[in-house]
């Protein structure tokens, strides 16, 4: 139980790698405030699972890509559980589609959660995150935010967004003895990347990670349990890649 | 056996000292009573508000920026503290002698701009502004 007394804020946590990072900060013994917006059933669940394992939870509907709505959720988060000290920033969506193929505003709501949630909610947990001067803070991007795929102009440059954001918030916040790291998840079946896996079954894609297999829900949340607990105690501003070596090959990697 | 202790103002120069000392990596008796903050120190912005928080920490007294920036100007608005160049007038200075035990408008070099009204802030002005807030709480 490495997170017990600990206090945390998981947006996006209905589902997919929210879910399981809700579950497992739970499982350290960590209070979890399970975020959703319009999935309100599932974060239910998700609170009842934390329960009958004997943790404490609690849901709160928000949109994060509201300044306002953000700061509510982290006061009621603040009244419901005690003072938080863990941020996970976990909401996120995709537009896909070709530049030439979309409106020409598609990036504005991409990037008003996937990164503009992470800094409402990082703008609103910092005053007391600082005044305790000991908290975490991990955003979950992902390896598309350092590199170009087509069809996912938007998705990637507002986790390319994250990822500065991640880097620039770590600096300004070391010295009040909050850390900031993001965790770059690869291909992760989820309901968010339906559409790329769509062609195949993602078979062509799985041939192109060195791993040769998806990650799992629970390898991506393992690494931001690592980043929200005292094993990373001296790590700051990292950008954790967990896709199987996606990133690290250059093309094919082969002839 | 036990008492309580109470904080006296020598306890708050230490803690604001230390606070500045450990924000601005420099050594505790460098902070020296008189020396200013982000003028002789070479505080920035960012270190002052390092500063805050280390004393919030260690006193339980919360001082914000905005405070000392209240202080310094006591709700006198802008058009009435200086000239049209942002250059601190008569009644800013009169001001600041009243909340700044130590300045001296005799001893200005040069014109006082709002800008360096901040500068004039030193680590007993903040140790006297802590001893008023802990009475005050």
């Amino acid at each position: 139980m490495k997170l017990k007394d600990r206090t945390a804020l998981v947006t996006g946590a209905s589902r997919g790698i929210g879910r399981a990072i809700a579950l497992g900060l739970a499982e350290q013994g960590a209070a979890v405030a399970v975020n959703y917006r319009s999935r309100r059933e599932d974060a239910l669940a998700v609170v009842k699972e934390i329960e009958t394992a004997g943790g404490k939870a609690v849901a709160i509907g928000a949109d994060v890509a509201d300044p306002q709505d953000a700061a509510r959720l982290v006061e009621e988060a603040n009244r419901l559980l005690g003072p938080l000290n863990l941020l996970v920033n976990n909401a996120g969506v995709s537009d896909d589609g070709l530049i030439y193929d979309s409106p020409a505003d598609a990036w504005l709501n991409v990037m008003k959660t996937n990164f503009g949630g992470a800094y409402h909610c990082t703008h609103a947990v910092m005053e007391q995150f600082m005044a305790q001067g000991a908290a975490t803070i991990v955003n979950i991007s992902s390896a598309m935010g350092e590199r170009g795929w087509i069809g996912q102009s938007n998705y990637s440059a507002s986790k390319g967004a994250l990822n500065s954001f991640t880097r620039c918030a770590a600096v300004e916040l070391a010295r009040f003895g909050v850390r900031v790291n993001a965790v770059l998840a690869g291909f992760t079946p989820t309901e968010l990347v339906g559409e790329v896996m769509q062609r195949d079954g993602g078979k062509s894609i799985k041939r192109q990670i060195p791993m040769r297999r998806f990650a799992t829900v629970e390898q991506v949340a393992s690494a931001a349990l690592f980043l929200a607990g005292p094993d990373s105690g001296y790590t700051t501003g990292e950008l954790l890649c967990v896709d199987g070596g996606f990133s690290a090959q250059l093309g094919v990697g082969r002839p | 056996m036990s008492e309580t202790l109470i904080p006296t103002t020598t306890d708050y120069l230490s803690a604001v000292q230390a606070a500045v000392a450990d924000a601005l990596g420099i050594d505790e008796d460098e902070a020296v009573p008189e020396a200013t903050l982000l003028g002789e120190l070479g505080a920035e912005s960012i270190d002052l508000l390092d500063i805050l928080f280390r004393l919030e920490r260690t006193t339980k007294v919360k001082i914000t920026v905005a405070d000392i920036a209240d202080l310094l100007q006591g709700g006198i608005p802008d058009e009435e503290f200086g000239d049209e160049n942002e250059v601190v007038n008569d009644t800013g200075l009169t001001h600041l002698e009243k909340v700044l035990p130590q300045f001296d408008r005799a001893q200005l070099t040069e014109p006082l701009t709002a800008e360096g009204v901040l500068g004039l802030f030193t680590v007993q002005n903040l140790t006297d502004l802590l001893t008023e807030r802990a009475k005050a709480a």
